[in-house]
């Protein structure tokens, strides 16, 4: 492989991983001084949340009211409305905000959760303040949306309005709508935390059977060794393709890294699942031990040995 | 887990497995704990819980700064990443209870509109100005009234309307199509409760859209007066306004001090950056705002209640200027008594 093939293939590679990266992340440093790294929640979901809020609180408001109107309450049905009209816009998110620790209903089901962006907890102004701004760039554009009219000048001023808040939130690197960036406040995805096995913990050791060198450990970095981690952590539980496609896949696998690392001793298709978890461990281990000793290595194009 | 594993066996395990091993039993608690404490809240925690989350939490930090260094393990990794940003939100929470921000609130608020007492007093000015220009407008000529006024805000008044029409307005309570109660729903999100919001909200344009909305609002109450006072009834006018209006217009003015306390940090931004300097100032705009509000909801329930059942303009006049000496009381004299340490917040 030339020089300007290898530089373009790294290149392409560092293009994928971008594109394979789940969201932007947030790191926020606690006083425990280990960076905690926080997933950026798409503007997607959170107008899903946004929305679901909505439904959440109107449909609570007209049941209640459907109950005092049914009791007979006549006149109180409708200051008690105008109330709760009131208070379901807001208070409503100022409130379950503050006592559900950044999530409101809407947010608890859509998965999503207000966060301090300096680390520190989420305070009551910043609560206030992230909510209050709502008004002006959630619920005023919002109810213009819905109900419409107005006339030509208005109707320019409020999409300019929609334009500019949607620019602002899409256009800065932590997806703050203006309230946010006022409040210091951002909103994440709640982190899921699921512990897949260990691949190289199995039952008995499989590594008597297929035994690698050193030079043949040589050759894959970091990304590789997650990405067959990945692979097999999805042959054994089972969950993409069917098992043939899943079979075809390992086997295709094994050949390709049979050849590369230039194994020499014959390997039946069948093998292929138990060749590649015994290359898994040794790789991991290889590579493992290396970077106790301060050597990592990225990828296989082996761009931190050359840096 | 499997247990049988000799101590042989364990040895030829990876290093990072080794590590895993040994702390998966703790991960696994700190877990379950979060469950609770994330459906539940902190508070749902017993005391063995909360300890053990503590210090489960810290332990979960280490685990995952060493993972980070010795393993490869990308189910590992992410697991403890996942696991450690969950325990941290969780420890981190916010430990406030409603009465206790409430209570908070009434403390501090004051304070922000005595520091902001400058910025209350130009938003006041500005409606001055503008209610003067506003009568001296329909003192030139009367059709000002149609541009100043929106339709639905003069409940039909106008300059067409005979004096006898508009009295029928300011004393005819009973006879008003919706209830009393309704008035006060209908009031809640009436125009000036819109001009309060924008007023304080877009002060951050540079302080300019909320001067304008004060003026405006001068303006049509300008024009109001003057419709009154041509008629000779101004002092009726001034009893139907005064009893909420003291409030109502104060609500306003009060909202667009703290508009004008986020436009003055973005203008003025002294030795911080714009972003902190409207970070520092927004602590006691929002004071104002949440202020504003209160005093809008008063006004709302005053509104609602008092103006139809009182129609002796004394009275009005009493319930209306009490109340809004009330309200100067709290700004002048709340808060004096609270440690620095709460005021601060």
């Amino acid at each position: 492989m030339t020089d300007r093939n290898k530089v373009a293939a790294s290149q392409d590679l560092a293009h994928r991983r971008a594109a394979r990266r789940p969201g932007l992340v947030h790191e926020v440093l606690p006083p425990e001084g280990v960076p905690i790294r926080l997933e950026i929640a798409g503007l997607g979901a959170r107008v899903g949340a946004q929305i679901t809020d909505l439904l959440v609180s109107g449909l609570a408001m007209i049941a209640a009211l459907v109950l005092l109107a049914l009791t007979g309450a006549g006149e109180a049905t409708v200051a008690v409305g105008a109330l709760l009209f009131f208070a379901i816009r807001t208070p409503y998110y100022i409130a379950s905000e503050l006592l559900w620790n950044g999530q409101t209903l809407g947010k608890r089901m859509n998965g999503l959760r207000v966060v301090a962006a300096d680390g520190r907890g989420l305070t009551a102004h910043a609560v206030v303040v992230r909510n209050l701004m709502k008004e002006v760039e959630v619920f005023t554009p919002g109810t213009w949306l819905l109900v419409g009219g107005g006339d030509l000048w208005s109707s320019l001023l409020v999409l300019t309005w929609i334009a500019v808040l949607v620019a602002v939130a899409r256009g800065n690197r932590r997806r703050q709508r203006i309230g946010d960036m006022i409040a210091g406040t951002l909103v994440i995805r709640q982190p899921q935390a699921a512990l897949l096995p260990d691949l190289t913990a199995g039952r008995a050791p499989v590594s008597d059977r297929f035994v690698f060198d050193a030079g043949q450990l040589d050759h894959y970095g970091r990304y590789e060794l997650q990405t067959l981690e990945q692979v097999l952590q999805t042959e054994s539980r089972g969950s993409a393709g069917t098992a043939g496609q899943r079979r075809a896949n390992l086997e295709a696998i094994a050949r390709t890294i049979r050849g590369k690392i230039g194994y020499r001793d014959a390997l039946s298709d069948s093998d292929a699942p138990a060749f590649l978890r015994a290359f898994y461990a040794a790789q991991r281990a290889y590579l493992e031990r290396r970077q106790l000793f301060g050597e990592t290595r990225e990828d296989k194009f082996h761009r931190d040995d050359a840096g | 887990m499997s247990v049988d594993i000799t101590a042989a066996a364990d040895s030829e395990l990876l290093r990072s497995t080794r590590f895993r091993r040994a702390r998966e039993a703790d991960w696994r608690r700190l877990e379950a704990i979060l469950a609770v404490a994330e459906r539940r809240g902190v508070r749902a925690l017993d005391f063995e819980q909360a300890r053990d989350l503590a210090t489960l939490y810290r332990q979960a930090c280490t685990a995952l700064s060493v993972a980070r260094e010795i393993s490869l393990d990308r189910a590992l990794l992410d697991y403890l990443e996942a696991l450690t940003a969950r325990a941290y939100l969780a420890v981190y929470a916010p430990q406030e209870t409603l009465a206790g921000v409430l209570g908070r609130f009434l403390a501090t608020a004051p304070a922000a509109v005595r520091r902001s007492a400058g910025h209350v007093a130009l938003a006041a000015l500005a409606m001055a100005l503008g209610a003067l220009a506003g009568a001296l407008l329909y003192g030139e000529d009367a059709s000002w009234f149609r541009v100043f006024v929106p339709g639905g805000l003069g409940g039909g008044r106008g300059p067409a309307s005979t004096t006898a029409e508009l009295l029928e307005v300011i004393y005819g309570g009973a006879e008003q199509p919706v209830g009393r109660l309704g008035a006060f729903a209908a009031y809640l999100f009436s125009h000036n409760t819109q001009i309060a919001l924008f007023s304080f909200a877009l002060g951050v344009f540079l302080c300019l859209p909320s001067f304008l909305l004060c003026l405006y609002n001068g303006l049509i109450l300008g024009a109001f007066v003057a419709l009154h006072a041509e008629r000779g009834i101004a002092w009726d006018l001034f009893g139907w306004l005064s009893i909420h209006g003291v409030t109502e217009l104060a609500a306003i003015v009060v909202a667009t001090g703290g508009g004008f306390r986020l436009g003055a940090a973005v203008l003025f931004p002294g030795r911080l950056t714009r972003r902190d300097a409207l970070r520092r100032h927004g602590r006691d705009a929002v004071k104002l705002g949440l202020v504003a509000a209160c005093m809008l909801v008063a006004a709302a329930l005053i509104e609602g209640f008092a103006r139809q059942l009182v129609t002796d303009t004394t009275a009005r006049l009493a319930i209306g200027w009490g109340i809004g000496g009330l309200w100067l009381a709290w700004f002048a004299l709340g808060g004096r008594g609270t440690p620095t340490s709460v005021k601060s917040q």
